[in-house]
This record gives C-alpha cells, structure tokens and sequence, in this order.
C-alpha cells in the first residue's frame, strides 16, 4: 500500500513540474492525466464486477458476490471521477462541460449501470436472492457494452480523441509524456487492484 | 425434466393463454398501460402548445413515451404473480424456460397493443406526418421485441426486491438504450422520408437477438 501511494505522488509531481502546460488550453488541461485512468479504471471494474458474478452464478460461493459488489462499488466511484474530469476537459477543449458526445453518452450509461446495479443491490434484503439477482443483471448489462463502446459510437461523428491503443496503431504523443500516462494508468489499475483486497 | 420441443411449445403456449385471459379478466396493469400513454403524451403536447416539433425530438419523444408506458404495463409481469401467490405453482408445472419465453410473448403482445394505441394520438396531438409508414412500424417492432426480451428478465428480478416503485425502469433503461439510438434515428428518417443506413437495423436486430438469447441463459440462474 506504502509503495502505491509513493508511487501516485511521483506521478503527481511529474504531472505538475515535469509536463508542459498544453498550448492554449493551459495548466488545468492537465487533469487529462488523471481522466484517462480513472476512465480506464472504471471500465476495468466494470468487467470485473461481471466476471465475479459469472464465477458466482457457477460456484454459488457468496465471497464472489462480495468482490463482485466490491468492484461495481470501487467502479462507481472510479466513474464519477471520469465523468467530472473528463467534463472538465471538455469544457477546455470543445467548449461545453456536456455534448452528448457518443463517448460521453456511454461514460454516463456506464454511471447509469452502476447506479441501478447498487440500488438493485439495496433493495433486494434476501442476502440469496440479491447475490443471484445482482450478478444476473451485472451479467446482462455487460452485453451492451460492445454496441455502446464499439458498434454504434462508429454510426455517429464524435469528437474525442482516439484511445491511446487505437486500431491504427498510431500514438500521436511525445514518449515522455507517454511514459508518465502509463505510468498513471497501472497506477490506477492498482490502486483499484489494492482496494479490491481491503477489508 | 427434460422436455421435447413440442411440449416447451405447448407450455409457451398455455402461459400465453393463460396470462391473457387473466390479462382480459383484470385489466387493471394493460388499462394503467395505456392510460400511462395517453397522460404522457398529452401533457407533452399541452407543454408544446402548438409549437411546431423538430422530427429529430419528436421521434426522441415518441420512444420515451413507449419507454415509460412499457415499464407501467410490464414491471408487474412476475410481480403480480408473486403477489397472488400462483408464482411457485407455475414455476412447479412448467419449465422455466416455458414461463421465460412465455411472459415474453405475452409482453410482446401487450406493448403492440400499446403501440397501436398510442400511435394515432400521438400523431393527432403533435401533427406529425409519416412518410415511411413501413419502416417505422419496423422500427417499432424491433424495438419492441427488444423491450420484451430485457423487460420480461428484469421484471424477474425485481421480484425479491422490496422497495418497488420505479426501481424497475432504472433496471431497464441501460440495457435498452442500444435500442433506443438507433430506433430514434429510424424513426426520424421515418418521419422526414430521408434516407436511413441499414446499419442501425442490423445492430437493433443483432442486439435484439443477443438480449434473447442471454436472458435465456440467464434466467435459468434464477430459480
């Protein structure tokens, strides 16, 4: 846990004196460093929120459940991140905090999923029936994940960037700033990956 | 139990049956339905006063409409067998896939019902002409079927919940929301007679299928 948080303040200090401000957009276009993790972190927990609730439905062993419940809760936190970030960065670049961009409509599906998973979760009171009913709608909402994320964001013009890892394989960005992208990108990965184990 | 084909067959069949008749006898969800419907677009039309509508949020308007009124008419789909407490009976006499499969196709019927309701009212009331009628009843159907398909296996869910009041539409709305892209842009080129792209009927049909087929695998999880 030590070497984690040692690790975030290392990034964090390289991302405020070893990066150059953006042009034009200034020092708080910055916090694009911390929207790409947190965004790729939520989706991460998003699958595997769904892969614990597959393994329960299959073993019927409620510790599952429990990380199942875990990584949707650690998700929904890791997606607001992204979404207000990303919002920020949005009004910095485009001009508006909120467009409806097909990116942004499945950033706040993925809101939309979290949320009625957790409020499902605090409905259901039968600890049986709410690990069997939540790992099952955690199973169906993962099938809209390739036609929000893949299919139909192609079907309209969208104005955010490419992922990092496009098909093209292009990487339009200097290998230093790269570096420190990544390296904030594992960073969040394991913090969420530490999280998971807490007690 | 292992069934053969015929007998799931007769069993989809008799749910039917039986949920319709139940449905004709006490019409009290299909009558809130559609009476949802009606409310719904009323007031939108009263809010808009007369102004003239873009297609583009009319179709926007329609499907939220259908959306809402679909989740009124079929939350209840289990529920109120639960309530009545006939729901472990059935469960006892067909098979699961039976009672799956046979909510659905009386969901089905009931949001076409709904829609045949609700279409000419909201086209009198927003003065909206359609210019390929065919295509959106296509639209409309697909769409439909997707509701029925995720709706039927939601409303299963909500079953052992105990708050109830509008948890279920908060369930359904992710899962149907790649429905409901490309259904609005259909629609729109429905309205306006431009042209469309094929693609967004393939990726509704496509995503239609899958919802099925998922909701099968996964109601089977649920007993």
């Amino acid at each position: 846990m030590r070497a984690i948080f040692f690790f975030t303040i290392a990034i964090i200090l390289a991302i405020i004196f070893f990066v150059p401000p953006v042009k034009g957009l200034g020092e708080l276009a910055k916090i694009i460093f911390f929207h790409i993790p947190t965004a790729w972190t939520a989706v991460i927990a998003f699958f595997t929120s769904a892969f614990f609730a597959a393994k329960f439905l299959r073993s019927q062993n409620f510790f599952y459940d429990e990380l199942s419940a875990r990584a949707a809760k650690l998700g929904f936190i890791f997606v607001m991140l992204a979404t207000i970030s990303g919002a920020i960065f949005s009004k910095l670049t485009w001009g508006a905090f909120w467009n409806w961009d097909p990116r942004q409509t499945t950033i706040f599906v993925l809101i939309l999923i979290y949320g009625a998973y957790l409020t499902l979760r605090a409905a259901v009171i039968n600890e049986k029936a709410r690990a069997r009913v939540s790992a099952i709608y955690s199973l169906l909402s993962v099938l809209t994940v390739p036609f929000l994320v893949f299919i139909l964001p192609r079907m309209y013009f969208s104005l955010h960037p490419s992922p990092v890892l496009n098909s093209a394989g292009n990487l339009e960005m200097d290998t230093e700033i790269l570096i420190i992208l990544l390296a904030a990108v594992i960073d969040a990965t394991f913090i969420f990956y530490r999280s998971m184990k807490l007690k | 139990m292992k069934l053969s084909n015929f007998q799931l067959f007769e069993q989809i069949v008799a749910i039917v049956r039986k949920d319709f008749l139940l449905g004709m006898r006490r019409r009290a969800s299909f009558a809130a339905m559609l009476m949802f419907s009606l409310t719904a677009v009323a007031s939108l039309s009263l809010a808009a006063g007369g102004a003239i509508i873009d297609e583009n949020l009319l179709a926007a308007l329609l499907w939220v409409v259908i959306f809402f009124a679909a989740s009124a008419g079929i939350a209840g789909t289990f529920e109120d067998e639960a309530t009545a407490g006939t729901l472990a009976t059935l469960k006892l006499y067909a098979a699961p896939q039976a009672v799956l499969f046979g909510k659905m196709i009386f969901t089905l019927i009931n949001l076409a019902a709904l829609t045949i309701f609700l279409l000419p009212i909201f086209f009198i009331l927003f003065d909206c002409n359609v210019a390929q009628i065919l295509l959106l009843a296509v639209t409309i159907f697909f769409g439909i079927i997707g509701i029925s398909g995720a709706g039927t296996l939601t409303a299963a869910l909500t079953v052992s919940a105990t708050m109830k009041g509008g948890l279920f539409p908060i369930l359904l709305f992710p899962v149907t929301l790649p429905i409901f892209l490309p259904a609005i842009q259909l629609t729109e080129a429905a309205f306006t007679g431009a042209n469309f792209s094929a693609e967004f009927l393939v990726e509704m049909t496509a995503y239609d299928l899958i919802l099925i087929i998922v909701a099968s695998i996964l109601y089977d999880y649920l007993d």
